[in-house]
């Protein structure tokens, strides 16, 4: 009798035993990112905040883990077609990453044609979400930026506002589309685009100082840019109350890099530095990437660990489904409605996140403080105030 | 052609034609990897040629690329043109830009070098900022693919590899006809002395004007075909300094004298660099490729692939124009 | 207005002196050898680094960390000569090759040690503003503009007055009559490479202190030095420096009147000009 229950203890057990190992398993995720080129720097943060998703969802997970597979796209779009493609033959269940809406077209196409969706917080240019994919899907948008911005000027009451912008596509179609919004509500606008290989930014400053006479610079571009005209500024000292930049701006990088250039400064900025993370989601997310980078996060990791933690959970919910090769993903990943570090997140049928508003920083002493939109702010605006 | 050698070429042909589809079309990594050396390998040729032939050394032949990718692109995408015209149209457009080009051929041998990647710049500058045609840095997307003809899929790697083999080959043909006809007698006595030349009467510079014409012509029609391969464009992508300095590359390591050099030292040069030195380096591993450039013009300045057949030149790579 | 315009003349005469800096070594060296050093670009982006390694890990102003770039920047002109003088036949194209493969040696080497981002000077001393009536520059602007003067100055006396500056426009006018001359030429192109790197020590740290630094800056400088040389025309030292100054001024007018976009458009056109109208440049001399 003894035996007969024995055997059968054993039989189950070995039973559980293998639909447990069944059930746990292990999913590979493809991460297409710039690690190299002009997007290093960007891509290498948006990574370390995937690493840090996989990392944290893996702890808290039961039965389903993800396993990361990188390719460097080199910022390059044939390169990222290639990684693409590759991740696929390898058998990845979706891709995550991706930055610079003109690698990122090619790129998320190559998913398509795959059958694998692609996430990113790295591409804002409008034509994006007018493929008709039902593979593509991304956490922000251009609207979302110039929002934050046109809520910022509000907030200032700027009568008169200079844009100087980036001749690349993504800036021009914000600067663009604030030139616009401003214009409507009848505030005077002057628009200087810039090229890429513009360094002396004096020029243009002398032109706003001593033609537009604006009371806010607004600014559309990146690191580089903003440094340029910052430093132009300061040498030329235009008689303006305030300077707003868009990302890239009110980051803890920007205010070591440059210090003397940034006091008072204005940017986009998720949270404020120091970051207080007030949900355990945050503040699981700020210690594990403590713990594997020794730094403090910064917005592209914030991005990059929202879409990742998105993507997870829709594989994980496809996998009990078990709808996961017959494009569950996608449909799991539609029906996403939560909040998270970047505010509520859900996908409209193109993709697209609706919900995102971006919120605005100031680079105040050492600190960074969000001062827009009032519910997320953590101090003042410190207005009107410039670096010099 | 000796029989013999006519039996190794045509063996080599099937095997290109035939073996490597079959063996490789099921990993589309490799694929990939071998139709974007072949591009490379094209562009590499018609460098060889104009440098062989032309005596011109050129560091800006991404202009003619790039020229040609966005000419083929925007006659299919904006006035219809069905790919296979456009193609050849294509080419045309570079040999058009080349005739901006022409007033450098006054310039002594180093500074025609870098005159054409002064234009490579400029071409650049215009794409960027032409936004009404060109799209300007947007770039142009969802290029139309390579059709589907009697049931095969073209725009399928395989099918690309077809084509862009059938390219590289027959430009390789167009090359060795030039070379041997009274054409290539003349440039090849051009190089000897240009003043008896000239006192024979032939005249080098229009010589020299048809061999930048030629050479601009197939780098014009690989741009194209990449266009439509990667269905993608934008100025910095197709006039990047890659599509100069890999093709340099790729023709001195793999012998720059010869016709099938520039080839198959592309092919070598470009998977060493993406499979090897990539991996191990992947950050600045194009350090390689230079010190790999500086190599061979020091050590073996007929290209690798010489010395391993056993063949011998003179060893010259570039005789004064 | 001409507030406006006496600026943009200001900062372009600011521009085109940094911008003279980069150009003359390249021309010296090709006016000794007839070889176009395509790494000259990177050797700038050599000092600029150099100039923000000492800043960055010692504290250092760029200024002091100027006798490092000359060392680092002249060592490795100094090896580009070596290889350049061991190649066999045909230097003058074989060169552009070679310093072709070490130009991209030295843009990949930097970017392995220094990744990709943008580099530019924190010291506040050297961006702070310089007024004069309605003149506006920073600070290292001015100072790298009196040293850039003071370096042309030093190069004409040197090629003028003393024996061996004179030795290397014999070597650049006629090699074999120099030699039997008693000119070792080996020696001077020795010393053309040395004093191009010199130069181009001064015009990075330059850069670095008044505008910003990447990894890909080598090549756009090579080429703007290129067309500074082909618009002075070949063998005119002077001619490099009005060249300069020229590209500079139109550069800053572009970009205050027209649109900063055609900024870059502007000197390509100019250097097209030349080269339909005028193909020995402004000073050159016709040669056969």
């Amino acid at each position: 009798m003894m035996r007969m229950w024995i055997g059968r203890a054993a039989l189950a057990m070995s039973f559980a035993a293998v639909c447990g190992a069944a059930l746990a398993d292990e999913f590979l995720v493809g991460v297409e990112v710039p690690l190299s080129g002009a997007l290093a720097r960007v891509g290498t943060g948006m990574h370390e905040g995937i690493s840090v998703a996989a990392d944290v969802f893996n702890r808290k997970s039961g039965k389903h883990k993800v396993k990361l597979i990188t390719i460097d796209d080199e910022s390059s779009p044939a390169k990222a077609v290639a990684a693409v493609e590759k991740l696929a033959s390898q058998g990845v269940v979706a891709i995550d990453g991706g930055y610079g809406s003109n690698n990122i077209g090619p790129a998320s196409d190559a998913a398509n044609k795959a059958g694998l969706v692609y996430i990113t917080s790295g591409g804002v240019d409008e034509g994006l979400t007018q493929r008709g994919f039902n593979t593509f899907y991304r956490i922000n948008n251009t609207a979302g930026y110039s929002k934050a911005m046109l809520g910022l000027l509000a907030d200032m009451k700027a009568s008169n506002v200079s844009i100087v912008y980036l001749t690349k596509e993504a800036t021009s179609a914000l600067a663009k589309d604030v030139d616009k919004a401003l214009t409507a509500k009848g505030v005077k606008t002057t628009m200087h685009p810039f090229d890429a290989s513009v360094t002396d930014f004096k020029p243009i400053v002398n032109k706003i100082k001593l033609q537009d006479k604006p009371d806010v610079i607004a600014m559309v571009g990146y690191e580089t840019d903003y440094a340029g005209i910052l430093r132009a500024a300061k040498v030329l000292k235009p008689d303006v109350k305030a300077m707003v930049g868009v990302w890239s701006l009110a980051t803890t990088k920007m205010a070591e890099d440059f210090p003397d250039l940034m006091d008072n400064v204005y940017g986009t900025a998720l949270l404020p530095f120091p970051a207080e993370f007030t949900t355990a989601d945050g503040k699981d997310f700020a210690d594990t990437y403590k713990k594997l980078y020794g730094k403090e996060p910064d917005y592209l990791g914030q991005f990059g660990y929202v879409q990742s933690m998105l993507l997870f959970e829709a594989i994980a919910r496809a996998a009990d489904n078990g709808t996961l090769k017959s494009g569950g993903v996608a449909t799991e990943l539609r029906k996403t409605n939560r909040d998270t570090l970047i505010g509520r997140v859900q996908f409209d049928e193109k993709g697209d996140n609706p919900n995102f508003s971006h919120r605005m920083g100031q680079h105040q002493g050492k600190k960074i403080a969000v001062v827009w939109p009032a519910e997320s702010a953590n101090a003042k605006m410190k207005f009107p105030g410039v670096p010099w | 052609m000796r029989p013999d050698r006519r039996l190794v070429v045509a063996a080599t042909c099937v095997a290109l034609y035939v073996a490597v589809p079959v063996l490789c079309a099921s990993n589309l990594y490799l694929m990939s990897m071998i139709v974007a050396a072949l591009t490379i390998g094209g562009i590499a040729l018609a460098w060889a040629l104009l440098g062989n032939l032309g005596g011109l050394v050129s560091f800006g032949h991404a202009a003619f690329f790039g020229v040609g990718s966005y000419a083929s692109a925007l006659l299919v995408m904006k006035a219809g043109w069905p790919i296979a015209a456009a193609l050849p149209a294509a080419g045309m457009v570079a040999v058009l830009s080349a005739v901006l080009v022409l007033p450098a051929l006054r310039l002594r041998g180093a500074y025609f070098a870098l005159a054409v990647l002064a234009y490579a710049h400029i071409f650049r500058i215009v794409t960027t900022e032409w936004t009404s045609l060109t799209n300007g840095a947007k770039g142009l997307s969802n290029i139309p693919r390579f059709p589907l003809i009697a049931g095969f899929d073209f725009a399928s790697k395989t099918g690309a590899y077809l084509i862009v083999l059938t390219l590289v080959l027959a430009f390789a043909l167009i090359y060795a006809r030039i070379r041997s006809s009274h054409y290539g007698l003349a440039l090849r006595a051009m190089h000897e002395s240009e003043a008896a030349t000239r006192a024979v009467g032939v005249n080098s510079t229009l010589l020299k004007a048809m061999m930048l014409f030629v050479s601009a012509f197939m780098t014009g029609v690989m741009g194209a075909f990449n266009a439509h391969y990667i269905n993608f464009l934008e100025p910095d992508y197709a006039f990047s300094g890659l599509w100069t300095m890999l093709p340099i590359v790729a023709a001195i390591f793999g012998g720059y004298r010869t016709i099938t050099g520039p080839i198959v030292g592309a092919v070598v040069v470009y998977l060493a660099d993406q499979l090897v030195f990539k991996e191990v380096m992947p950050v600045g591993h194009q350090i390689i490729l230079g010190a790999l450039l500086g190599l061979m013009i020091l050590r073996a300045p007929d290209g690798l692939l010489p010395l391993l057949t056993f063949r011998r030149r003179t060893g010259t790579i570039l005789r004064h124009a | 207005m001409t507030e406006l315009t006496l600026q943009a003349l200001w900062s372009g005469v600011l521009l085109g002196s940094s911008y003279a800096l980069i150009a003359l070594g390249l021309a010296v060296v090709f006016g000794t050898m007839h070889v176009i050093n395509l790494a000259h670009g990177e050797l700038v982006v050599l000092a600029a680094y150099v100039a923000y390694t000492c800043e960055s890990q010692l504290g250092l102003n760029p200024l002091l960390a100027i006798p490092a770039a000359v060392i680092v920047v002249c060592a490795a002109a100094a090896l580009t000569y070596l290889c350049v003088d061991r190649i066999a036949k045909d230097r003058e194209l074989n060169s552009l090759l070679l310093t072709y493969g070490i130009a991209v040696m030295l843009t990949n080497g930097v970017l392995m040690l220094f990744k990709a981002d943008i580099r530019s000077t924190k010291s506040t001393w050297l961006t702070d503003a310089v007024v004069m009536g309605p003149l506006f520059s920073m600070r290292s602007e001015i100072v790298f503009f009196i040293v850039a003067l003071a370096l042309m100055a030093l190069l004409w006396w040197w090629l003028t007055r003393t024996w061996s500056g004179r030795a290397l426009r014999a070597v650049a006018s006629n090699r074999d009559a120099a030699r039997l001359m008693g000119i070792e030429p080996r020696r001077i192109e020795l010393a053309s490479f040395v004093v191009a790197g010199l130069l181009a020590a001064f015009a990075g740290v330059a850069i670095y202190s008044f505008g910003v630094v990447s990894p890909s800056l080598g090549t756009t400088l090579t080429v703007k030095a290129f067309v500074i040389t082909v618009l002075a025309g070949m063998g005119s030292i002077p001619g490099v420096l009005v060249g300069a100054l020229l590209l500079g001024i139109v550069e800053t007018m572009t970009t205050t009147f027209g649109s900063s976009a055609l900024q870059e458009l502007a000197g390509m056109v100019l250097f097209l000009v030349v080269l339909f109208v005028m193909p020995n440049g402004l000073f050159g001399r016709a040669r056969t």
